[in-house]
């Protein structure tokens, strides 16, 4: 019994090393200097085997990369905040006039599947969209990429949020004389209060994680953090510090969001 | 009742969204609809060849090892990563009693997922990359390093580094199927003297089946659609050995500029998506 008890503890911790030493490992090269990134013996325990120096993030801040941070920035919040507004809307519609046209079961699977659509497969025809607009690698562009795509999880996540809300709630204000809009502002927006939080910090969240479109879409004149990644790798040497400080930095707002909103993401992938 | 003014809020308040969508993915599936069935490479004007794209997949040689590298990719990678997340999981509360503790575990194994693929790209490549902390541990150990971009480890390496990021997912699906079990179940199962073995097949399994199979699910698909490592990291190579579909169809959308080929490579492959998703959804409506 207690040996079986010992495995599965050595088990938990060679997981735990295994999950956590990658990431420390970045941790300390960014605050290496390159001359002590890779070395034999490796050097490991900081100011004991190297000194910390704050190369790497001085070098980011010096240069445009630390800008990709406030465009990521940028177009997440933006995007986030437009397919909130869209969304709400349409969960909405979803949650409550389940059978009028365009609110049925059949329009909602259409619109999440949309989620499923492989990127790298639509990804050539929305270039040629805004090509065809010229407004390729702009901020416009990107941002109502974004706002597109983020749709589909913002309604799904908010339906199941206003599906918690009894229906009479909205029909009791209904009698009470508030208007629709009224209604909508009073009641129900602070009644889904945490809901809308939530949702809001998972779709910033997958948009501040973005790829493919940051790098394709825009990747120009409209760098985010992602689509830097790598054109930093194209220079004569890679600069490992300059690297790991930049995942460092992108790391952090999701390991925030990933400790406030952790039972909202549990949530995200059970329904 | 609740709408008086007649039935015109309904609709108005799917509009905005199904306008703004269509307008971008209208777009989107007419263009694919008339570059499938082209030859089209910019600056020449597009050849209608009907099915011809498709034909060319037929003989396509390097197509089919992408597609059975992906088969390789997805497969073995999901499995691995379901399969550990489940073990995990399952240890992470049938042994570990104080929730505090628990708790703390649960967060810190899950936060891979919740980083950027891009990010998670750049922490393995310090790693794996022929100068990078694996083989200096390795050499520092008087071993010699490993290839592990070489040719034949590239796609393991990278299903490895996927296992990395998404066990999480699986393991936090059924941690939260596990710990909705109710107590007295195990303790009846105990009194019944059932065997380990007997108390997961017959308490355990039915709770988590569902999770374990949507994880797979999710897994399968988003393995299948996402490439961002394969940009990272390998660009597909060495050569082309580390080349899955998704890549495969990027290349031809951007370095080739083979565009019907591609919108119809991509065609195909959003078709398997969602034959994939309808299959896996039938079978967990069937299970329910």
């Amino acid at each position: 019994m207690d040996v079986k008890k010992l495995l599965v503890f050595i088990g938990l911790t060679i997981y735990g090393l295994w999950v956590l030493a990658p990431y420390y490992l970045t941790i300390i090269t960014s605050f290496k200097e390159l001359v002590d990134v890779f070395s034999i013996p490796p050097k490991i325990v900081p100011f004991i085997d190297f000194k910390p120096t704050l190369e790497g993030y001085q070098r980011i801040f010096a240069t445009k990369s630390g800008w990709t941070f406030i465009t990521s920035l940028i177009t997440a919040t933006t995007a986030t905040i437009l397919a909130l507004i869209l969304g709400l809307l349409a969960a909405y519609g979803f949650s409550r006039f389940s059978r009028a046209p365009m609110n049925d079961e059949r329009s909602f699977f259409i619109l999440l599947t949309l989620r499923m659509l492989p990127p790298f497969a639509v990804v050539l025809p929305i270039v040629s969209y805004w090509v065809f607009f010229g407004l390729a690698d702009t901020f416009f562009a990107l941002i109502w990429t974004y706002t597109i795509f983020s749709i589909p999880l913002t309604v799904w996540l908010i339906k199941g949020f206003v599906d918690e809300i009894p229906k009479s709630i909205d029909d009791a204000a209904r009698v009470d004389g508030y208007s629709f809009w009224r209604m909508f502002r009073r009641i129900l927006i602070p009644l889904l209060g945490a809901g809308l939080v939530a949702t809001t910090a998972l779709v910033w969240l997958f948009l501040w994680n973005e790829f493919l479109f940051a790098l394709k879409v825009a990747g120009g004149n409209v760098v985010t953090y992602t689509a830097h990644l790598p054109q930093l790798k194209l220079g004569q040497r890679t600069l490992w510090n300059v690297f790991a400080a930049m995942g460092v930095i992108g790391s952090i707002p999701p390991i925030i969001i990933l400790i406030l909103f952790r039972r909202y993401i549990i949530r995200l992938y059970l329904r | 009742m609740g709408v008086r003014k007649g039935s015109s809020i309904p609709i108005f308040l799917q509009l905005p969204a199904t306008i703004v969508i269509w307008s971008l993915v209208g777009y989107v599936l007419i263009w694919l609809l008339y570059s499938i069935v082209h030859r089209y490479v910019p600056g020449s004007s597009p050849e209608f060849i009907g099915l011809g794209n498709f034909l060319e997949m037929l003989y396509d040689a390097r197509l089919h090892s992408a597609v059975l590298r992906t088969i390789y990719y997805v497969g073995i990678g999901a499995f691995i990563e379901v399969f550990l997340g489940m073990i995990i999981a399952l240890a992470l509360v049938n042994y570990i009693k104080n929730d505090t503790i628990r708790f703390t575990l649960l967060i810190l194994f899950i936060t891979p997922m919740c980083l950027a693929e891009a990010v998670v790209s750049i922490i393995w490549l310090m790693l794996v990359t022929p100068e990078g902390y694996i083989n200096c541990f390795l050499r520092y150990m008087g071993l010699p390093g490993v290839g592990w971009l070489s040719e034949s480890l590239a796609l393991t390496t990278l299903m490895m580094i996927d296992v990395w990021q998404w066990t999480p997912l699986p393991l936090l699906l059924v941690y939260a199927a596990r710990s909705s079990i109710p107590v007295e179940l195990y303790e009846t199962a105990e009194i019944d003297r059932l065997s380990p073995f007997t108390t997961f097949r017959v308490v355990t399994w039915p709770f988590i089946r569902n999770a374990v199979l949507v994880s797979a699910i999710l897994r399968v698909i988003f393995m299948y659609i996402t490439i961002d490592k394969f940009i990272m990291i390998t660009k597909g190579g060495p050569g082309f050995a580390s080349e899955i579909i998704g890549y495969y169809v990027f290349v031809q959308s951007f370095s080739y500029r083979n565009v019907g080929y591609a919108a119809a490579l991509g065609f195909l492959t959003m078709i398997i998506a969602a034959i994939i998703t309808y299959f896996f959804w039938n079978m967990l409506r069937r299970r329910e």
